[in-house]
């Protein structure tokens, strides 16, 4: 458009110029002081414990001054892959499917109950694992690990139910990729004879991958993020657990119970601050993998 | 055709079937691969639909498990039980209850005729507008004193017969105080960013931290509403916090799509007004905004969605409680719960019975919160762009 034609002719063009910048200006702000004030506390946090300790500690304890950060770090990186193998490969899976071998009528039906799904709060799908999924689980373990064994609530459940809840998000971010797969690669590879089958993992999968990996990504994040509905059924023990079925807890859970708990400024709050550092890391990890992989279609 | 003698023989369906059977054993050879493929199809079929019938059927039994609660209307009035404003959300309550089951049904009934009488008119659209807003009325009027008792009782930590009055009306407000900022500043950025902006480097950073709030998890927005709001500025838990918290948390969203639909207006429009001598913010805040404002609105709508579902933030900036003084006040500085905190609550720290039924009240209201925000999402957005009404009228 050409902005240059008649530029600033009245003062009242200026202010709601000046309007517009201050609005970009505002996000840009907010998200700068976000980080200054985490990072501030966080580093706190670490000067405090020690970075070392922090992160290689296996016991978390509040109460005697203790912050080994290790248990939480694992809970969260292995429930959050547990997730994405239990709901994330199905779902990429799925969304190839949809999008091309799955009949024409059935993909917009598809794609709005799963956008309906994505928007389900996650204390919802919480609430079914803890009355539905973890008595399941408890028998599972009983079942593996021998009577005694204590189940359900624990790292397994956990690992399900963020599958369950990343898997309407990868999908739907896996169709949008596959969707943009430009038509005529399709029409190219069925003009060479190609089997819709052949289509699908030969040229479109090709094509469409770097949007799959970034799903899956984000599928990660989010499922290393989450917060209520994993604290309702990992248990909630602030240790390593001994098996795949023990009770453990993640950064976000202990976050969220311990944050009541600590007075504000003190190292119990500030350690917290700290360990939310991880989940910042994750998160810049996502962008920039985002980034350096869509790097030649982005536009600014 | 001369380019397909050339093309690999794995190649199904050719134009010359006769050519494939004369050669046996290159047919047997692709049949089992065609099999293969089939069986393969069938599997990522089997998947596909396993998880479609997962959440669909989930989402269903949700609604079915706790919508008895939800229809249970009294055939006596319930006394009211002396907190302040009572009155005011029932009357809205039932009002908002009946004019979305108006609104609904008016919806399927306009796509009946839309689909018998091609084209529906606008005459009865506007029909069917006043009929919602009748009914809304007449609703309220009506039932206000006989909604069912789970939906307009306080709720209870200890006793069964809990209800979720006060967190509905909190879940509302917090959507109505979290759009007070975050329509203004989204559009505003939105807007520059699509049409105002000289400086690359300041969009290049802009982008990279809208890119990095879409990312953060919602608990680290938590904490620093915690450690701005609650601590620093010893506001204590309230529902301010809580607002500006998510409001921050959905710029993201709001940005994206806002910026996607401004994007998309037609050049010819923005030019056409240029070229009338409108100056470039006339030309934005007159033609590019309202042509892309059901692409806002819908954007507005999704952000509204996730404040619906929204818990660990707010569970650290406006706390998990309800007081019975101020259930229904319209002071943003006080805490207060909604819908999804209350899901949390009852089932970690609640001592009700009943507090399954509860649970199942709770997570059927918020579903159907959410079905209804993404049905109107998605009928906002299809009336923006080149297919909606709006240039439909212009250029009839």
């Amino acid at each position: 458009m050409s902005t240059a034609v008649a530029r600033d002719r009245a003062p009242k063009e200026a202010a709601v110029r000046l309007l517009l910048v201050s609005c970009a200006g505002l996000v840009l702000l907010t998200t700068v002081a976000m980080l200054l004030f985490l990072g501030h506390a966080g580093l706190k946090g670490i000067r405090e414990v020690g970075l070392v300790s922090l992160l290689s500690g296996v016991l978390w304890k509040p109460e005697a001054d203790t912050y080994g950060g290790l248990p939480l770090i694992f809970g969260t990186f292995v429930s959050a892959a547990g997730a994405v193998v239990v709901g994330a490969v199905p779902a990429v899976l799925a969304a190839l499917w949809t999008t091309e071998l799955a009949p024409r009528s059935m993909r917009s039906f598809y794609r709005r109950t799963m956008e309906v799904a994505a928007a389900v709060p996650s204390v919802v799908y919480g609430w079914l694992a803890l009355v539905y999924l973890v008595p399941q689980m408890e028998k599972v373990a009983h079942h593996v690990r021998g009577e005694g064994a204590t189940g359900g609530e624990g790292l397994a459940s956990a690992a399900v139910l963020l599958g369950v809840m990343i898997a309407p998000t990868v999908l739907l971010l896996s169709l949008d990729s596959l969707g943009r797969v430009p038509s005529s690669l399709r029409d190219a590879s069925a003009a060479l004879g190609a089997s819709p089958w052949q289509t699908a993992t030969r040229v479109i999968l090709p094509s469409g991958w770097r949007g799959i990996v970034i799903a899956v990504f984000f599928g990660f994040a989010r499922a290393a993020g989450e917060t209520m509905a994993v604290q309702m059924v990992i248990g909630g023990a602030r240790k390593l657990p001994d098996s795949a079925f023990s009770p453990t807890t993640t950064i976000s859970t202990q976050i969220v119970m311990d944050m009541q708990n600590a007075r504000p400024g003190s190292t119990g709050s500030n350690v917290l601050f700290a360990m939310s550092l991880v989940l910042l890391v994750v998160a810049v990890v996502v962008v920039l993998g985002t980034r350096w992989l869509t790097r030649d279609a982005r536009t600014t | 055709m001369t380019a397909l003698v050339g093309a690999p023989s794995r190649r199904k369906d050719s134009g010359r079937p006769e050519a494939v059977a004369r050669s046996p054993r290159l047919r047997r050879g692709m049949r089992k691969g065609r099999a293969l493929e089939e069986v393969l199809g069938r599997l990522l079929a089997v998947i596909a639909l396993f998880i479609a019938g997962l959440y669909g059927g989930g989402l269903l039994y949700l609604v079915a498990r706790g919508g008895s609660r939800l229809v249970a209307f009294t055939s006596f009035a319930t006394p009211l039980s002396d907190v302040d404003g009572e009155d005011v959300m029932r009357f809205a309550l039932a009002a908002g209850l009946f004019g979305g089951l108006a609104w609904a049904v008016g919806m399927v009934a306009r796509s009946v005729v839309a689909r018998v009488r091609r084209g529906a008119s606008r005459k009865a659209d506007r029909i069917a507008h006043v009929a919602t807003g009748v009914a809304a009325l007449v609703g309220a009027l009506a039932f206000r004193d006989h909604l069912p008792r789970f939906l307009i009782s306080l709720p209870s930590e200890t006793r069964a017969g809990g209800g979720i009055g006060p967190e509905i009306f909190n879940t509302i407000y917090f959507a109505l105080l979290s759009t007070l900022v975050t329509l203004p500043v989204g559009v505003g950025a939105a807007l520059y960013m699509a049409r105002f902006a000289t400086q690359k480097r300041f969009v290049g950073a802009l982008r990279l931290a809208l890119d990095t709030l879409a990312s953060l998890p919602s608990i680290v927005y938590g904490l620093f509403g915690f450690l701005v709001f609650v601590v620093q500025m010893k506001l204590g838990y309230s529902l301010f916090a809580g607002a500006i918290v998510l409001a921050i948390l959905n710029l993201p969203l709001m940005v994206g799509i806002s910026e996607e639909s401004l994007r998309a207006v037609p050049r010819e429009l923005e030019e056409a007004s240029l070229a009338l001598g409108a100056t470039p913010v006339q030309t934005a805040l007159r033609v590019t905004v309202p042509y892309a404002w059901p692409g806002i609105l819908s954007a507005l709508v999704l952000t509204i969605g996730r404040v619906f579902a929204e818990s660990a933030p707010l569970i650290m900036t406006a706390g998990t409680t309800v007081s019975r003084g101020t259930a229904y006040s319209l002071d943003p500085f006080r805490g207060g719960e909604t819908l999804a905190v209350h899901l949390w609550y009852v089932n970690s720290a609640g001592l009700a019975p009943d507090r399954a039924d509860v649970s199942a009240g709770t997570a059927a209201a918020l579903v159907m919160l959410i079905l209804f925000t993404n049905v109107l999402a998605a009928r906002l957005a299809r009336f923006g762009g080149a297919a909606g009404t709006r240039l439909r009228r212009a250029t009839q």
